[in-house]
């Protein structure tokens, strides 16, 4: 159990190829009329220092790989927010070339918020909610469902940016990524 | 401070500080017409990282932060047992040395401009601090609180200008807007900190309170021991300092040494020709 998470939860927020709506809404939370930091909310740029996962978007081809690799960096206890109708299925960009449909195609997600774009409100309610999810985890390791890379164990440590694996192995044959470098 | 005082003093610094720091976070959201943090937040952290699972880059990196901590709390306990402030000045300065070293020594960009902007900034506000300590020494013969705290007219009287001095250099010491730069959270992350997670980060989290606790013992000495004024001055200076983090925008680091150095000693130098036609009055 983490007691104390739920009292000090610090965001950690990306786009993974949003039209920058929920984005907006987002900061608007974090400004002051909605003003989450009466939660004890912080929002952090780094990973590392991060509890809740906030993505926004649909998930493009080219942001999977980022979004694995911030998963696999945040420290446990930890929860995913998906916001959006993007983020929760791939929304108005559903079955597009580009986009993967919705972040709990590549990472578990704990919390799904709808909406085009989810308002504040939606958005400090799915925050609140997730905090509930977040007692209840403890420090056991969490996996993305894809892109896994394997588990190496190196002088005790485990070697958390090997556990994101690379879209090369998940998309073999794919020619739109093989003359990059 | 006598032993019965100073000992407990010592011991319960961070709790203080993390109190003050509590403090800002709410006076700063107040004025920004918000609700705010609870008072206890910074503990409520604190006990987060210590419950969340531990990354740590290398261990060196980590015991780096953990002397940072040792010698920051060292440095304020020899402040509150009297010793001379100019070995106080200095431990300090080795507990941010040992910061860059931490921030230098792993491969992460923003973690080495962080530690760069450390120096930078130590660069800006130790020459203040070293300068307002030799005013004090000439003012009152000593370079020992007990001798400043016990003499009649407070340094805030007799050293105004030094004082100013200080308040300019504080936004840099506790990493405050307009000069935030060796932190600046939107721009490179927390600098230093950004390789910190868990236990570690809460070590950086407690330097940062005996930061708090540093600056604001500093400017207990320019009350002259006497509490009326102490009280005035603390609750001017946080009041004012919050003020100034929400009012202003961060500076480059060019622009804050080319702000604040010639500022200031242009202010100790007034300081010390007032003192010296005092004198020849005399
Ligand atoms: S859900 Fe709508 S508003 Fe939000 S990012 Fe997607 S398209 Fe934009």
């Amino acid at each position: 159990m983490s007691r104390h998470s739920v009292r000090s939860p610090w965001l950690l927020h990306f786009n993974a190829g949003s039209c920058n709506g929920c984005d907006v809404e987002i900061l608007a939370c974090l400004a002051p009329k909605y003003d989450i930091e009466r939660f004890g909310i912080v929002n952090t740029g780094n990973p590392i220092q991060a509890d809740i996962l906030l993505i926004t978007g649909p998930i493009t081809k080219r942001a999977r790989e980022r979004v694995v690799e911030l998963y696999v960096q945040m420290p446990e206890p930890k929860v995913v927010i998906a916001v959006g109708a993007c983020a929760c299925t791939g929304g108005v960009f559903r079955g597009m070339y580009n986009v993967e449909n919705g972040v709990d195609s590549f990472i578990p997600v704990d919390v799904y918020i709808p909406g085009c774009s989810a308002h504040p409100e939606q958005i400090i309610d799915g925050v609140v909610k997730s905090l509930g999810i977040l007692a209840g985890k403890n420090k056991e390791m969490e996996f993305p469902t894809q892109l896994r890379g394997p588990v190496t164990i190196d002088r005790g440590q485990v070697d958390r940016r090997g556990l994101a694996g690379s879209v090369a192995s998940l998309e073999k044959g794919c020619t739109n990524r093989g003359t990059e470098n | 401070m006598s032993y019965w005082i100073a000992f407990p003093a010592i011991i319960a610094a961070p709790v203080l500080g993390g109190l003050l720091h509590g403090a800002d976070r709410v006076i700063r959201a107040r004025m920004q017409s918000r609700k705010g943090p609870p008072l206890l937040q910074p503990f409520l952290d604190l006990l987060k990282l210590l419950e969340k699972r531990q990354f740590i880059v290398h261990s060196y990196h980590a015991l780096l932060a953990l002397a940072h901590m040792i010698v920051l709390w060292v440095s304020i306990g020899m402040l509150f047992f009297n010793s001379d402030l100019l070995m106080v000045i200095y431990f300090h300065l080795l507990a941010t040395l040992l910061l860059v070293v931490a921030g230098y020594s792993v491969r992460s960009v923003f973690s080495n401009m962080g530690a760069t902007r450390e120096l930078v900034a130590s660069l800006t506000y130790e020459p203040v601090f070293v300068l307002c300590v030799i005013a004090l020494f000439t003012q009152y013969g000593t370079f020992q609180p007990a001798g400043i705290l016990t003499s009649a007219n407070p340094p805030l009287y007799t050293l105004p200008f030094i004082f100013f001095a200080l308040l300019i250099a504080l936004p840099v010491k506790l990493k405050k807007s307009p000069f935030d730069i060796s932190e600046a959270h939107q721009e490179i992350i927390g600098g230093v900190e950004i390789e910190f997670s868990g236990f570690y980060k809460g070590v950086l989290l407690v330097s940062k309170w005996l930061d708090y606790v540093y600056v604001y013992s500093f400017l207990y000495l320019f009350s002259g021991g006497q509490l009326g004024l102490a009280l005035a001055i603390f609750v001017g200076v946080f009041v004012l300092l919050a003020a100034v983090d929400n009012a202003t925008a961060r500076v480059t680091y060019g622009e804050m040494n080319r702000i604040t150095l010639p500022l200031v000693i242009i202010l100790v130098v007034i300081n010390y020709v007032v003192l010296s036609i005092q004198r020849v009055a005399i």
